[in-house]
């Protein structure tokens, strides 16, 4: 009851008007930058740095987190509009969000994510305001490899998904491990795959290859679809908007299943990117429209964003209990919490309880209030689409190229992009999966770093990820769900060996 | 407007430069004109990220630097993505480059595509210390002497964390190896932070870190200083936890590890080709920040040691620091061969 | 001209496993043993490059295989399948997407070159005038308010700097 108190304290310090207009206009800027590809969380962030020095630190990191719910809810905008996931934690988010709108049901689709990241972020705060002590603890278990096993179990879940030739699914998982391979190795030092090109020892960002596949090689199939996007008219009432909302409760087993994965992501080093691909997947299997995945289907946008806002806000706790970033967004924060004169660590919480607490009564407040003002932007980007593809597509391009050079200042970034397009495009048709692409590049090398720190504790031996319940019960179940669309493709390759195979 | 008058500038610098006589007008003329990029060595959340916003926060809240301040995050590459970009603009006098001793260390381990001669070395702003720390509740090592009684008794057993590979933390858990004839297991993470907890947690016996890293394992009890590498005892001496300051841990040499001073510097760079009354207004310039409150809140946090060093002093220090280096580096086996 | 689905997958699956060969070879550089410590920096990217290997070598046997491949298009749209006599890609096909793609990789090399603000003004006023037919003061209004909006948003408002090259560097915008 403790928790509640203290809480009941932290909204007083957060609900002042002067802590709400921070909101807003927090909330305001970081939809901006969200939606602006080429910019993100971390250059809404890096802005408003300098303005927070002459701040109160409850006050700054109010505008820095209202700035950050902003700009996840504006990355899943333009995932859902023009396919371009400006976090890697919205990826999910396109393939469902992307197919809907384009079908002319825009609003429906972002009234879908927003409604569902807001209700995961309150869940998500709702966690972390009844567990906080025990969290912080928890978050401490975990060494290498429990990383890995939190890794492994995101991998498992989600390669069984995708669905198609297990070769071209094997091919797509292992492009994207070496592409989160090249540049330099955190365990050696030594630089990998890097054919001694400077601009590789710098790695591929993620962001590029999303760029690049996603935007680019969406753009290329929808010309050569014949410009589909054009037909469509979206509908523009606020009326879709409270249709959509009453939609809602329909789906709550979703969304509970979604915010709990969500929860467990954040709370474990999995963070939101795995949270949200875990929780599609697996939204996938239990779904009873689990075959209507991929082309439009409202839970394939509600599984992803609940488990994505969810985990990012679960994530919150061991960040400031520990000190360790669960992303760049989160990264540049603390620094600018040790710059204000705190120290993330154990004792923030019982130092200072003021902060802690009003931060996350703000998190309460703070969703909210980017919940409404971003449903009421819906209809404006809606109407974006009704422009014709001729004039969106060149403007989307623009995007893109503005965006693959921001991401590090780099003209070979802008190349690799266009390439990775071509790639895109080509796989596209192909019916390579993409998604497994992506989710190892992300995973790949943390996932890789992890195992080989604990082959170095343990002296190499595989024991190591058997030795504690916490990490054996997590590989066991990771195990599990590798195996099982194995065993059930091998079963279906043998008695069907059809020449038309169903992909999503 | 603005243009011609930046050229006419920069050519009167030039020409008043070249003609030797009056060097000390022109360095009180040049000022930037243009946006100014703080160039970090690293990604954002880490040590030398933190000083570089440091300095910029310093340098806005004194009004020392009225241009706008960009900071460019590229660390990449363990920071030689930002080295390299000073290689890319040798002369460009709006770009200053943060790190720490990876400007000149990172290309006598790594293959980089910087020398370096690439840099213009500026300052040392202040040095960041190194802790070898343990988790007494986990592994029972209260003391530097049980820890390495321990790693006496368990060759390659003893596991110690740090960052990065090659980098301060290994480099100097090698310098234990070879003071104290033993054999440990170090484990790189990305960052000290992560290390930290690692040990925090009950996983790895030991790590070391610059003291911020894990003084707040340490308030809470998961962490112990067992030594710190200076010649002498940090001064410090407000209690932090269990009746222990700063000033209270031994030196690593007291408590029988012979390993004298290892200290991190917080360098500031710029290109190979900058116009030398640039180079001098930002010598001027940083020598201003070290003066604001910001920055010495900063040391003070930091349990840094608060030495500045530039010009004939820095380059004597990097000189030794480069020879230091690369014999460890000849010892442990890490030295590439580079083309220059 | 007419490239057939078969015909793609087998040249898409040899560049994958060229890929493949290319990732192990570059590999070897970094040791791919396995030894007391763990796996050395290469084992992974070793068996990477080769599992792309063994994937590429599978996709391309089943392509072989089959006489008509008539895969489903994975796109939003809700993945009709494609006729078996519709190739890949046909002439007309080709045309519109390299109509569509090369003049991005052309405002790629101009960014390159003279900045990105004159590549993207360039772009916009071919793709409005030329692709979309709109009328020559459309699209020149059309690239300015596109210009103007990306340098106050990047360059003043969030001081992101894009690549401006020479000539904006000659008259003082930087």
């Amino acid at each position: 009851m403790g928790n509640f108190g203290q809480l009941m304290d932290g909204f007083a310090i957060a609900l002042t008007t002067h802590h709400i207009l921070i909101m807003v206009f927090g909330v305001l800027l970081g939809l901006v930058v969200g939606v602006l590809p080429g910019l993100g969380a971390p250059n809404g962030v890096s802005l408003l740095m300098p303005l927070t020095f002459t701040m109160e630190p409850i006050s700054a990191i109010i505008l820095l987190t209202s700035m950050y719910w902003g700009a996840l809810f504006g990355g899943s905008t333009t995932s859902i509009l023009f396919n371009i996931p400006g976090e890697p934690s919205s990826v999910a988010t396109t393939f469902d969000g992307h197919p809907m709108a384009k079908q002319g049901q825009a609003v429906r689709a972002l009234t879908l994510a927003f409604a569902s990241a807001g209700i995961g972020a309150l869940i998500g705060v709702l966690v972390i305001t009844l567990m906080s002590g025990w969290v912080a603890n928890f978050a401490l278990r975990f060494g290498s490899p429990e990383y890995f096993a939190v890794y492994f179990l995101a991998f498992a879940s989600f390669i069984g998904m995708a669905g198609g030739s297990p070769f071209k699914t094997l091919v797509s998982i292992m492009l994207g491990l070496a592409a989160g391979t090249i540049g330099m190795d955190t365990i050696s030092g030594e630089g990998r795959l890097t054919f001694g090109i400077n601009e590789l020892t710098a790695g591929i960002s993620f962001l590029i290859v999303v760029i690049g596949l996603f935007g680019i090689g969406e753009l290329l199939v929808t010309i050569d679809e014949g410009y589909k996007f054009e037909g469509v008219k979206a509908k523009l009432s606020l009326r879709e908007i409270f249709r959509t909302l009453a939609e809602m409760p329909r789906y709550w087993v979703t969304i509970l299943r979604s915010a709990l994965i969500g929860c467990w992501m954040g709370i474990t080093p999995g963070g939101p990117t795995a949270a949200s691909f875990m929780s599609y997947a697996l939204g996938r299997r239990f779904s009873k429209r689990g075959w209507n995945f991929g082309k439009g289907e409202p839970e394939g946008i509600i599984s992803p964003e609940t488990a994505d806002h969810s985990a990012g806000s679960c994530a919150l706790l061991p960040m400031l209990a520990l000190g360790v970033p669960g992303s760049a967004t989160a990264a540049v924060m603390m620094g600018g919490l040790m710059i204000w004169g705190l120290s993330p660590g154990p004792m923030l919480f019982t130092s200072q309880p003021d902060f802690v607490w009003g931060l996350i009564a703000s998190m309460y407040a703070g969703n909210l209030i980017a919940v409404v003002l971003v449903l009421a932007t819906v209809p404006l980007f809606a109407f974006i689409l009704r422009a014709p593809f001729s004039v969106v597509g060149p403007l989307i391009a623009i995007i893109c190229v503005i965006g693959a050079y921001t991401v590090a200042n780099h003209v070979f970034d802008i190349w690799l992009a266009l390439v990775f397009g071509l790639v895109g495009y080509v796989f596209k048709k192909l019916s390579y999966p993409l998604a497994p692409f992506v989710l190892a590049v992300v995973l790949g090398d943390k996932a890789e770093d992890a195992f080989r720190q604990s082959m170095l504790s343990s002296g190499g031996t595989l024991r190591v990820f058997f030795e504690t319940p916490l990490v054996a019960t997590m590989m066991t179940i990771g195990i599990f769900l590798l195996l099982l669309p194995l065993i059930t493709r091998v079963f279906g390759a043998v008695f069907n060996s059809g020449t038309k195979r169903g992909v999503a | 407007m603005k243009k011609t008058a930046s050229y006419l500038g920069l050519a009167a610098a030039i020409a008043v430069t070249a003609s030797v006589s009056a060097p000390d007008a022109a360095r009180a003329e040049w000022k930037p004109d243009r946006p100014v990029e703080i160039v970090v060595s690293a990604g954002p959340g880490g040590g030398t990220d933190i000083f570089a916003r440091v300095v910029q926060a310093a340098l806005t809240k004194n009004a020392l630097l009225t241009t706008p301040i960009l900071v460019l995050n590229k660390g990449g590459g363990s920071g030689s993505e930002a080295f390299n970009y000073a290689k890319d603009n040798p002369d460009s006098p709006y770009k200053i480059y943060f790190g720490t001793q990876d400007a000149y260390v990172l290309p006598l381990g790594t293959k980089v595509n910087y020398s370096f001669n690439d840099l213009t070395p500026v300052a040392s702003m202040v040095f960041d210390v190194f802790i070898l720390w343990s988790n007494p509740k986990a592994s029972g090592l209260n003391t530097a002497q049980e820890f390495i009684a321990k790693a006496k008794a368990n060759p390659g057993k003893v596991r110690v964390a740090g960052a990065k590979a090659k980098d301060a933390d290994e480099t100097v858990v090698t310098l234990i190896e070879r003071a104290t004839g033993t054999d440990l297991a170090y484990i790189p993470y990305k960052s000290g932070s992560e290390a930290a907890i690692q040990v925090a947690g009950g996983h790895i016996e030991a790590n070391t870190n610059n003291p911020s890293e894990s003084l707040e394992q340490w308030k809470a009890g998961n962490q112990k200083p067992l030594c710190v590498f200076t010649s002498a005892r940090l001064t410090d001496k407000t209690v932090v936890a269990d009746g222990m300051s700063w000033a209270d841990i031994p030196t690593c040499v007291e408590a029988g590890i012979d390993v004298k001073d290892f200290l991190q510097p917080r360098t500031v760079w710029m290109g190979a080709k900058v116009p030398p009354e640039a180079l001098a207004y930002y010598t001027d310039l940083m020598k201003k920040v070290t003066e604001t409150p910001e920055f010495k809140s900063y040391v003070e946090r930091n349990v840094q040691i608060n030495k500045m060093l530039v010009g004939q002093d820095f380059k004597t220090f990097l000189d030794q620091q480069i020879k230091t280096y690369a014999e460890i580096y000849k010892a442990n086996g890490w030295l590439v061969a580079t083309g220059q | 001209m007419k490239i057939s689905w078969k015909a793609m997958e087998v040249v898409t699956a040899a560049a994958t496993g060229l890929i493949g060969a290319v990732v192990c070879y570059g590999s070897l550089e970094n040791g791919i043993a396995w030894n007391s410590s763990g796996p050395e920096p290469g084992y992974f990217p070793f068996g990477i490059g080769c599992l792309i290997m063994l994937g590429s070598v599978g996709t391309m046997v089943q392509a072989l295989m089959k006489r008509s491949v008539a895969p489903v298009t994975a796109s939003a749209t809700g993945g009709e399948i494609v006729d078996d006599d519709e190739p890949f890609m046909d002439t007309r096909g080709f045309r519109t997407v390299a109509l569509f793609f090369l003049p991005i990789v052309a405002m790629a090399a101009i960014s390159v070159w003279l900045g990105l603000y004159i590549g993207m003004a360039l772009y916009i006023f071919y793709a409005m005038r030329v692709s979309a037919g709109f009328r020559t003061s459309t699209s020149l209004l059309t690239a300015a308010i596109v210009v103007a909006v990306n340098f106050i948003v990047f360059e003043k408002l969030f001081m992101v700097p894009l690549l401006k090259g020479p000539i904006l560097e000659y008259f003082g915008i930087y």
